[in-house]
């Protein structure tokens, strides 16, 4: 589907023709004017031609010896690369997977360090183990009691939840 | 399709040369740009409005012509090719110097060498002092309109109208589709309409 500024540049170029032609014509609201436009483009196009020449150019001879030299210069890095082979070719495959391969590299052995250092410190220092164990439920039925033990300092804390009444062995000591 | 070769020169045929330019043969290259070094020039000039600029991006040009003319097929001609390194020479050059179409990027300390634009290769007589003085500054109104468009529409209305190239040619040289040629041909042209009318109305 043509745009309306396509289908207006083939028309002043007089590409249009046919049913493209036709239609093209029939949807313009105003043919007299667009028409005039037309001929201003034209216009327009003619008077480029006149006007902007064909620009000499002095001293061909020696852009043409300028040049050589250029290339007499380039001729020696280029064709280095060419015989041997790492020109365009080697970059994309070869230095792409040895940039990769090295990030990689890279990568794990940071992440590795990381993960290390972090590991250690994840846990609590005082709590390594938590007891449940129910008192004797005929003395005491909701009783319950919970022992902690820190690790490093060798203490151990026995807490006792729900007792009605404490045993006669317990209140003599 | 205008070029400079000379007679004995136009019996070695473009793909020849070319094939011979694969081969690393830079004075088949030689033959090539001395086909095609005024035309190159002459458009860049159009779109740089500096003599010495349009020689040194001609020159870029082939150079890089030569670097990658191992790499072309044939599957477009020769001409829009080359174009295409030209335009993107050029094209990234004004981006690069950031012309905005000031009207300040003119070189008008180079007197170009005009060739009378109805005769090609053989100049008219010298044209009278006042002919001369009008078609200088009608010049300069026609460079300053241009450099208000940007480097891609500069391109495409220079391909189209001074170089007569088809619509597929000047795609090809720019490496976009025909519908964007197209649509770059429509706003350029009404740009330069608007600032050049009294112009032509009046010449």
């Amino acid at each position: 589907m043509k745009t309306f500024e396509e289908k207006w540049t083939a028309w002043i170029d007089g590409k249009l023709s046919g049913a493209e032609l036709a239609e093209f014509e029939a949807s313009l609201p105003d043919k007299a004017a667009a028409e005039a436009e037309k001929r201003d483009a034209q216009k327009l196009g003619t008077f480029l031609k006149e006007h902007l020449p064909c620009a000499a150019m002095g001293n061909e001879d020696f852009f043409n010896h300028q040049l050589r030299e250029r290339i007499a210069g380039d001729e020696p890095a280029i064709r280095d690369r060419e015989t041997t082979g790492t020109g365009r070719a080697w970059w994309p495959i070869g230095r792409l997977v040895w940039v990769g391969s090295t990030a990689l590299a890279i990568f794990s052995v940071c992440t590795f360090f990381v993960m290390r250092e972090k590991a250690p410190t994840d846990q609590s220092q005082y709590l390594t183990q938590i007891l449940n164990a129910r008192v004797d439920p005929a003395v005491s039925p909701n009783a319950t009691i919970s022992m902690f033990e820190t690790q490093e300092d060798k203490v151990t804390v026995l807490w006792v939840e729900g007792l009605q009444s404490l045993p006669s062995e317990y209140a003599h000591k | 399709m205008h070029t400079e070769a000379t007679p004995a020169q136009a019996d070695v045929s473009e793909a020849d040369l070319i094939k011979q330019c694969q081969a690393g043969d830079t004075a088949a290259f030689d033959q090539l740009v001395t086909r095609y070094r005024t035309r190159i020039f002459g458009m860049i000039y159009n779109m740089v409005h500096s003599e010495q600029d349009a020689w040194d991006l001609a020159q870029d040009s082939f150079v890089k012509a030569w670097k990658s003319i191992g790499r072309f097929r044939g599957q477009s001609s020769f001409y829009t090719w080359i174009y295409r390194i030209v335009t993107n020479v050029t094209i990234d050059w004004l981006r690069k110097k950031q012309v905005k179409g000031s009207g300040t990027e003119f070189d008008d300390a180079v007197q170009l060498k005009e060739i009378d634009p109805a005769s090609r290769t053989v100049p008219k007589a010298d044209a009278l002092p006042h002919e001369r003085m009008q078609r200088k500054e009608i010049r300069a109104r026609i460079d300053a309109a241009i450099q208000q468009l940007s480097p891609e529409h500069r391109a495409v209305i220079l391909m189209k109208e001074t170089e007569d190239m088809q619509y597929h040619e000047i795609a090809e040289a720019l490496g976009c589709s025909i519908g964007t040629v197209m649509s770059r041909l429509f706003y350029a042209r009404k740009k330069l309409q608007n600032l050049l009318r009294d112009l032509y109305e009046n010449v």
